[in-house]
């Protein structure tokens, strides 16, 4: 018997095996907070306050997750968000814009940030780290450069849009009062799981999705494909830039504000979940489904360690660092054990 | 076969993390080793036993802050019958956001917020009172379309240490024989309308206006920082020979003050030629004092954990309570025991 | 007119090879900066005698800024050469280290009280705990990427996110302050020589490095490891050992820091302390021409590139850039750099350079 369920495991691919193992221990954990923490986590809305929060995050990290399947990294998206916030905010609050104008704006930054970083990683040839530090920091210093001071924006039309809300039927839960309360997610999330099932799709389906994994898995023998590396890395970045357009404003309408400081350590989150979502930073291996549920994981363990009282923001840290460590090592010793079979 | 073994070791490892973290939460929380989870499940089925606190603080950014939380966590103990849930949201709006909802979400008693910016807390505090939880802010204020949105507010008044600051410079003239002198100030500002720089200038300001003698030489911005402190005190130096009295608006600047005065080969405090004035009363600046370079300090008393929890148990017993409570502040200057002050300071 | 010609063909050939040599890069890029600032305001070479509050001589003008505050960033460019050389990647947790060795260093010398009146262990040993514990999380970043064969900067990543978190922890999450005059010695000035002593520090690391790839062979083995881990390995190398060796150096280099940060303020401020550094610290191997993918590396000119960073803050700071904008600045002066030496804007160049002068003959 465990010979079938062995070779059973050796016909899934690295990416599907890394997928089930994020899947499984996303639902350990959050079975696990309800019996032990329960109250907060029983109700659907606990979950959908997760998603709130993260939707900005979820988006950053598909882009992410492209990027290294392609082999890359971006580490400017979160950058790129706090530039993105900024110019909204000012140019909503101190300019009187318009919404749809500034929906705008922070498409053409995401945008204009992925052709300059594609066109330097995928033509010129220079590491993406490099690449995108320079990105990062240039993003982080205009932000400051167009304003200083952490403000709310008070734009009537924009704070209608942000508290918009989108009632899931049935998932409510009654308060202490006897109240009926609905539960709800902001249209962040909605456009966030569009992404999700988009790139989804793409990835899988399309030939762009699989030049991707080619590419990422080795650009040699890709080259001797007969696919267009250079193109792929450089449709990669303009789509994580893009990506990071709509991140982050997304991510500026779930806060309504602009600062210098937003989405700081975006880009490490949005690395890490890549991660704990089974994506591999050598390239070739990973996948949006997973990405997703590994922003939900991460999210997931700080909220645990919140309810449980363990007080000092340092904790949160630990934690999603030994989490982290656990999913490397695991995906390091299982991808080991699985190349020994296959060399068997 | 083996990789049915790495699977339960994965399985194995990822209990073993959870019941660490289990462990973590005795260590951290249950000294006499009782079983939390037990704790929790009473807490549930009881819930009147405790009163559940959820306290969402600024940060950890300064001394002051971190005495301020210091106080709230030291008062709302399980011994004095509270439940506590503190989340440090380090400087970020949208974590404090967050954690408001997590606490609706959990449906704690009682929601003690200090908001790191006054606006967009609208959309948030509404929830909290359709859930039928009280919030009570503390130390800074929020701007809200409806006051009836949070229940209190616990904090400094900065007016009345401006207040303070005058009417002791006043006596202090007085008993020197220099009431009728001329006596040229020159202020320190903090940021710039931040609440408590705008509170300490207006209230020293309304002293000053009764004493036609007294002449505000300059005003100038120095950030809260002891850098800044420093910079602006050297430039006042330069441009004004004649400084009888600065007002410095917190600790840190003044201590960059005392070295640009000490730099510019001139002294200050109770025997030398420039009297200080301080905003604060850390336990830095009080040691300053008692080393003689400080003349007077008032206080902005961080050890707001006794109000708020006063406030909590009269809402308790369904009194009504005052919406804005200011904290019981002094001031403390060389005539006064220092050292004892400072053996019992606690920032 | 054909020694002209010939001088010119000799010039161009000169340039060339110069062009060439990794360590021009930085070279220029400093060259740059000062003629930059020459022309501008030569003011910023300005250096004065003058003298601080206890009354000890110190010399003070940019260019004692830039050698003093580059320290830090010169000696983390030295274990980041080598971590870049082994593995083909980077460390982005000395940082997050530093603040974990600074913090270790204050709890030793601290005892239990947060604000001792005297110090409660010398120095040295305070700095060697600090040293012990730095290696070991070098070591533990080694073992990940070298056992485990973790992408380097993700391995790092968990020390990055974990490593502020555990320094306020060895504190009990309280800021200790040290009262010790001696201390203040690593991070401003000994009484009497007017030089700042990071500076001192910084060279006696690069010294004992320098004597090391001399009399050594890590450079050969490190280099051996970066190029191809297979045939080092088949040529009876351990790159396991190598890259956790690698690491651990860098672990002292961090240690290193710690001691000046802390020194310098005579505090800690977890969530501050050496924040962004590491970025900075890629950037000086990245600007002194090293490949980021490992293999070959020049020491002496990451160290110079980590002063031409140094450099280049300076003179933003100089024209009154505020400090969070100073990143954007500096992130053009990166692109900049990086596209003018990206090999194949060189071959580019090169060609067009050939096809020119093929053209002249004609």
């Amino acid at each position: 018997m465990s010979k079938g369920f062995g070779s059973k495991m050796k016909n899934i691919s690295d990416t599907n095996l890394l997928l089930t193992i994020t899947i499984v221990v996303f639902f350990l954990m959050y079975i696990g907070a309800m019996l032990f923490l329960g109250e907060g986590f029983l109700k659907p809305q606990a979950l959908f306050n997760i998603l709130n929060a993260n939707a900005a995050l979820i988006i950053l990290s598909c882009g992410m997750s492209i990027v290294m399947i392609t082999g890359g990294i971006d580490i400017s998206v979160g950058g790129v968000t706090a530039l993105i916030s900024m110019c909204c905010a000012v140019y909503l609050d101190k300019a009187g814009g318009s919404v749809a104008v500034s929906v705008l704006i922070a498409l053409l930054i995401g945008l204009g940030f992925g052709l300059v970083q594609g066109f330097l990683v995928a033509y010129l040839e220079i590491q993406p780290f490099i690449v995108s530090l320079a990105g990062m920091f240039f993003a982080r210093g205009m932000t400051t450069i167009v304003n200083t001071e952490p403000f709310n924006v008070a734009n009537e039309a924009f704070v209608a849009l942000k508290n918009t809300r989108i009632i899931v039927p049935g998932m409510g839960s009654v308060n202490r009062l006897g109240n009926y309360v609905d539960a709800y997610v902001e249209i962040g999330v909605i456009v966030a799981l569009l992404i999700v099932i988009l790139l989804f799709c793409v990835l899988k389906w399309t030939k762009l999705g699989r030049n991707f994994y080619a590419v990422g898995g080795n650009s040699q023998s890709a080259l001797m494909l007969g696919i267009n590396v250079k193109r792929t890395k450089f449709i990669a970045h303009l789509l994580c830039g893009i990506l990071a357009g709509v991140g982050g404003f997304v991510y500026f309408l779930h806060v309504g504000s602009g600062s210098p400081s937003h989405a700081s350590g975006a880009e490490m989150n949005a690395i890490a979940s890549s991660i704990i979502g089974g994506t591999m930073l050598t390239g070739g291996v990973g996948n949006i489904i997973g990405t997703f549920f590994g922003v939900l994981s991460l999210s997931t363990i700080q909220n645990i360690v919140s309810s449980a009282g363990l007080d000092q923001a340092w904790w949160t840290g630990i934690t999603v660092a030994a989490m982290l460590c656990l999913f490397l090592v695991i995906q390091s010793v299982v991808m080991a054990a699985r190349k020994k079979g296959n060399v068997k | 076969m083996k990789k049915m073994v790495v699977g339960i070791g994965v399985l194995l490892c990822l209990l073993l993390w959870f019941s660490s973290c289990g462990t973590r939460i005795d260590d951290a929380e249950q000294p006499a080793g009782t079983d939390l989870l037990e704790e929790e499940k009473e807490l549930v089925e009881e819930g009147d036993n405790y009163i559940v606190v959820g306290i969402s603080q600024v940060g950890s950014e300064s001394d002051w802050r971190i005495a301020c939380t210091e106080s709230l966590k030291s008062t709302f103990t399980q011994e004095n019958g509270y439940y506590l849930i503190f989340e440090d949201a380090q400087q970020k709006q949208e974590n404090q956001l967050k954690t408001m909802r997590d606490f609706i979400l959990q449906e704690v008693d009682y929601i003690i917020l200090d908001p790191i910016v006054e606006t967009g807390w609208d959309a948030v505090l509404k929830e909290a009172k359709d859930a039928g939880i009280p919030v009570i802010l503390v130390d800074r204020q929020v701007k809200v379309s409806d006051e009836s949105l949070y229940t209190a507010w616990v904090g400094s008044d900065f007016h009345s240490q401006g207040v303070k600051a005058g009417r002791w410079l006043e006596n202090y003239l007085e008993e020197q024989g220099r009431g009728r002198d001329k006596i040229r100030i020159v202020t320190l500002q903090g940021t710039l309308n931040s609440t408590a720089q705008l509170g300490r200038t207006d209230g020293f300001a309304s002293v000053m206006e009764e004493h036609d003698n007294w002449t505000m030489l300059a005003r100038r911005d120095g950030d809260f920082t002891q850098t800044k402190g420093q910079e602006v005190m050297e430039d006042f130096l330069n441009t004004y020979p004649d400084i009888d009295v600065v007002v410095s608006e917190n600790d840190n600047m003044t201590f960059g003050a005392i070295e640009a005065i000490e730099a510019a080969g001139k002294t200050c405090g109770p025997d030398g030629d420039i009297i200080i004035l301080s905003f604060d009363a850390g336990r830095a600046a009080l040691e300053a004092m008692a080393e003689g370079k400080i003349n007077a300090d008032f206080e902005c008393n961080p050890n707001l954990g006794p109000e708020v929890s006063r406030i909590i148990q009269k809402l308790e017993l369904g009194n009504q309570v005052e919406k804005f409570q200011y904290i019981r502040e002094t001031y403390f200057d060389p005539t006064m025991d220092l050292e004892s002050v400072i053996e019992v300071r606690t920032y | 007119m054909q020694t002209n010609e010939t001088k010119k063909a000799g010039a161009s050939s000169f340039l060339g090879r110069m062009v060439r040599k990794q360590v021009m890069i930085p070279l220029a890029a400093l060259l740059l900066l000062f003629l930059f600032n020459l022309i501008v305001d030569p003011s910023f070479f300005k250096i004065e005698l003058g003298y601080n509050s206890a009354g000890n001589p110190v010399l003070s003008g940019f260019l004692i800024t830039i050698l003093d505050s580059g320290s830090e960033l010169a000696i983390l460019a030295i274990g980041m050469t080598l971590v870049t050389a082994a593995t083909g990647g980077q460390d982005i947790s000395v940082g997050a280290t530093t603040a974990i060795a600074g913090s270790v260093l204050l709890r030793v010398l601290c005892g239990t009280n947060s604000r001792p009146e005297t110090l409660q262990a010398p120095i040295i040993v305070a700095f060697l705990v600090a040293c012990v514990v730095a290696m070991l999380f070098g070591a533990f970043n080694g073992v990940l990427v070298a056992v485990f064969k973790i992408q380097p900067m993700i391995a790092t990543l968990i020390l990055y996110t974990a490593g502020r978190s555990i320094a306020a922890w060895i504190n009990n999450n309280e800021l200790p302050v040290v009262s010790d005059e001696t201390l203040t010695y690593f991070g401003e000035f000994i009484p009497g020589i007017p030089i700042p002593t990071p500076f001192f520090i910084a060279v006696a690391c690069m010294i004992v490095i320098g004597l090391v790839l001399k009399f050594t062979n890590l450079r050969l083995y490190t280099q051996a490891v970066g190029i191809n881990e297979n045939s080092s390995k088949l040529n009876g190398l351990n790159p396991v050992f190598i890259k956790i060796l690698s690491f651990v150096i860098l672990g002292l280099c961090v240690a290193v820091v710690g001691l000046i940060k802390v020194a310098r303020i005579s505090t800690i401020n977890y969530s501050v302390i050496a924040k962004d550094i590491e970025m900075d610290a890629i950037l000086a191997v990245a600007l002194g021409g090293n490949a980021l993918s490992g293999g070959k590396f020049n020491m002496t000119a990451s160290i110079i590139g980590a002063y031409v960073i140094q450099c280049l803050t300076t003179t933003l700071y100089k024209f009154q850039v505020r400090s969070d904008a100073l990143p954007a600045y500096k992130a053009i002066v990166v692109i900049v750099l990086v596209i003018v030496s990206a090999p194949v804007v060189r071959e580019k160049f090169n060609a067009f350079m050939a096809k020119r002068k093929v053209k002249e003959a004609a």
